[in-house]
């Protein structure tokens, strides 16, 4: 792929990776804070400036900028309830991103969808509040490109728990049997709201899954964005080729509840306080740092990071709600 | 007149919580043992149980902040 | 005791001591409870119902109590599990099968009104259902169009199913425990607005009391949850509390409402429905899902059909439009049915001549 193709351009992708994380994590810690507001001391989920669920993918950021490196705007991409690594690392506008979360007229949908519905057509991204949802979309999506001749690919992104949704089979088998050109991405971060992998999947690990329909399965330990831009660059280019498609299941981390509010209660004590040490940020920066980058290198793209983030935040408070017309604007052509 | 209180380690930290449910109203008969309310502190929901028997006296309504430790009815009896 | 009276007796100043209130998610938790101990071929699953007693708090201590064999935590299969379930109901278990929001029975509609709506009717009585499908519905706290579906007339309209909607605690315990103990397929939808959960606003009427022991309120009847003369108001589940809140401005205005909850859509107490306006004349339906092909309707044909009954003004309906839910609280909020809406509706039905 030619550099400017790919999203980090001249930047070496390794910085690119870091800076992705760290605009998504400075994003969500924004919007984690600002979610608590009206919401104490009574929690009441329907109140503050950012209503509903929220769900963060903190933590899990390896994953979407590992795969996000390899992927051009005209790639289609589909996400889940816990998406905004991965937007952010498509290059889904920031502002209209952070403005759609606070249901405001100047969102990616206009208001209409909200956090578990990003949907940003100019970079082929979209998201959706059902489990698993959107893997055929992507199978589709990537059959669709062949057809009209072009060398795109489609990933598909879901956690471990999707797995076992009838779709998850479906969607494999038909890729393989068209040989679709999609990469198909597991996070796995061990736990479907308060059921562990171990309680709910029977086999240890869904990368052997893909035996069962012929097409080569990859695990990825250590939630490593290194690792995981490995992998995936080589799915991506197997798919761009026409050689079909690859499930990749990557070992994440999710460090906080399933959604906002959630005491993770159901999760033993040891594993909980591990987390904190598992933060793939800091491991990240460490080991760019160890590789010879200088600290103030990485300090200008986290203050880069933090601008961007404030300024999609400041966009979206200062945007306004939209009309009821919108409502009624939307349903059909 | 026994004091019913939010135990003083119902939760973490000293964040507010607040009651989201009284089960009985002022005045009512209460038995020592009694499901009386639920506590709210962000999304956990505990239960506060009567420490003793005889007529409810509320004096915190539903979905007012309280503390830890505050004492939030009395029971007579 | 009908709901009308437990829901006004509870505001009464005069009451019978060891009045008793639960949340509806504490009540249906009861009538679980109770069931189980009872018959041993009650069996509870669901996603997050065993160990974290389910995200509505409707399976709460079950795990401890019954053990992990008849309370279990499924992965995320609404169709495998559901389909399971119609087979344990085949060879004699009575499975309690939660399907954590009702937006989700895409992904397993066949296993509901293929296999458990049809199992009867198509072994000719030899083989039945006695599953309940229990399941969360409603929106108006911003969480987007895919949690936030009612459907309730989607499930009503086919055939083979029963479904019922409590819209209070004292409705929802008797009407679990009946749907338990009924042989065929019962939907138990359950409003998250209605629910009781702190962490989710509700509304404090909804909480009643609950007697300690089992009881049961039929499934197929609908109550009168207030008398009245000039208006007929049926709601179900959060709606009937708009309907009260209505009630209660318009009798300022000296419009007495008569309002009626009609806790079953499958089978619909059209009776209690037809007596209402065939004394007051005037009828205003109210329900959360969209409108068209709805609840609405419904009740207004189960009506309009009914040749003894004179209307003195065109029956009306309000409902949620025809449009996906959006997430903007603003625009949620605007197309949401509620109560303001309700008294305009029903004053111009007095108002006509």
């Amino acid at each position: 792929m030619q550099p400017s193709q790919a999203p980090h351009g001249n930047l070496h992708h390794r910085l690119w990776m870091y800076e992705a994380m760290v605009k998504s994590r400075e994003l969500e810690s924004r919007i984690k804070t600002i979610y608590f507001e009206g919401k104490t001391p009574v929690f009441n989920m329907a109140k503050g400036p950012i209503p509903g669920e929220m769900h963060l993918s903190m933590g899990q950021e390896p994953c979407a900028v590992g795969v996000c490196a390899h992927l051009r705007p005209t790639d289609f991409v589909t996400a889940t309830h816990r998406p905004h690594h991965v937007a952010v690392a498509k290059g889904v506008d920031l502002r209209k991103m952070a403005a759609e979360i606070f249901g405001k007229k100047t969102g990616l949908s206009r208001g209409l969808g909200g956090h578990m519905h990003l949907f940003d057509a100019a970079v082929n991204f979209s998201c959706s509040g059902i489990i698993g949802e959107g893997i055929a979309p992507a199978v589709g999506a990537a059959m669709a490109a062949r057809i009209q001749g072009r060398d795109d690919v489609a990933v598909s992104f879901m956690g471990e728990g999707a797995t076992n949704q009838g779709q998850f089979h479906e969607a494999l088998n038909l890729a393989a049997l068209w040989k679709a050109p999609v990469v198909f991405i597991i996070e796995d971060n061990a736990y479907g709201i308060s059921v562990c992998k171990a309680e709910s999947t029977s086999v240890a690990s869904n990368a052997d899954r893909a035996a069962a329909y012929g097409i080569p399965g990859v695990f990825v330990p250590g939630n490593d964005p290194d690792a995981i831009h490995a992998a995936a660059g080589e799915a991506i280019a197997r798919a761009r080729a026409g050689d079909g498609p690859t499930l990749i299941e990557l070992e994440t981390h999710r460090l906080e509840g399933h959604f906002v509010g959630d005491t993770v209660e159901y999760r033993p004590v040891e594993e909980r306080e591990r987390l904190a040490e598992l933060d793939p940020i800091q491991l990240f920066r460490s080991r760019l740092i160890g590789d010879g980058h200088e600290a103030s290198e990485l300090d200008a793209l986290d203050a880069e990071a933090v601008r961007l983030a404030d300024d999609a935040i400041s966009f979206a408070r200062n945007s306004e709600y939209p009309a009821l017309e919108e409502a009624f604007a939307h349903v059909f052509g | 007149m026994t004091d019913v209180a939010i135990p003083d380690d119902l939760w973490d930290d000293d964040s507010e919580g607040s009651i989201s449910s009284w089960f009985f109203s002022n005045g009512d008969q209460v038995n020592e043992g009694d499901l009386i309310a639920e506590i709210m502190n962000e999304k956990v929901a505990s239960e506060l149980l009567a420490p003793a028997s005889g007529a409810l006296e509320i004096l915190v309504p539903a979905e007012e902040p309280i503390r830890k430790g505050q004492i939030v009815a009395k029971i007579a009896g | 005791m009908s709901s009308v009276d437990v829901m006004q007796e509870t505001g009464a100043k005069t009451r019978a001591p060891r009045q008793r209130r639960l949340t509806v998610a504490r009540a249906l938790n009861e009538a679980i409870h109770q069931e189980m101990a009872t018959d041993s071929s009650v069996v509870v699953l669901g996603e997050d119902v065993a160990k974290i007693g389910g995200v509505w708090s409707t399976t709460v201590g079950l795990l401890d109590a019954f053990g992990p064999a008849r309370v279990r935590d499924t992965p995320i299969s609404e169709s495998g599990f559901i389909g399971a379930a119609v087979g344990m109901a085949a060879v004699g278990l009575r499975p309690v099968v939660e399907l954590m929001f009702v937006d989700f029975v895409g992904v397993c509609m066949n296993s509901i009104y293929s296999l458990a709506a049809k199992q009867r009717f198509f072994s000719g009585g030899q083989v039945t259902c006695p599953m309940v499908l229990m399941t969360s519905v409603g929106g108006g706290y911003s969480d987007g169009g895919q949690h936030s579906q009612t459907l309730y007339a989607t499930f009503g309209h086919l055939p083979g199913l029963k479904v019922v909607v409590p819209s209070n605690a004292y409705d929802a315990k008797g009407l679990l425990a009946s749907a338990i103990r009924d042989d065929d397929p019962v939907v138990f939808m359950f409003h998250k607005g209605v629910q009781g959960l702190g962490w989710l606003g509700t509304v404090p009427r909804a909480a009643t009391h609950v007697p300690e022991e089992a009881y049961l309120v039929p499934l197929g009847k609908a109550a009168v949850t207030r008398e009245g003369s000039d208006v007929t108001l049926v709601g179900l589940g959060l709606t009937v509390h708009h309907a009260i809140d209505a009630a209660d401005q318009l009798q300022k205005e000296g419009i007495s409402c008569e309002i009626i909850d009609l806790r079953s859509i499958a089978p619909l107490d059209q009776e209690t429905i037809r007596a209402s306006v065939r004394k007051t004349g005037r009828l205003v339906a109210v329900d959360d899902d969209y409108m068209s092909y709805g609840i609405g309707g419904e009740v207004i044909a189960s009506v309009c059909e009914d040749a003894s009954i004179t209307l003195k003004a065109t029956p009306r309906r309000l409902s949620f439009p025809d449009i996906p839910i959006p997430f903007s609280p603003v625009l949620e909020q605007g197309v949401l049915p509620n109560s303001e809406k309700l008294v305009a509706l029903a004053r111009q039905a007095v108002l006509e001549k």
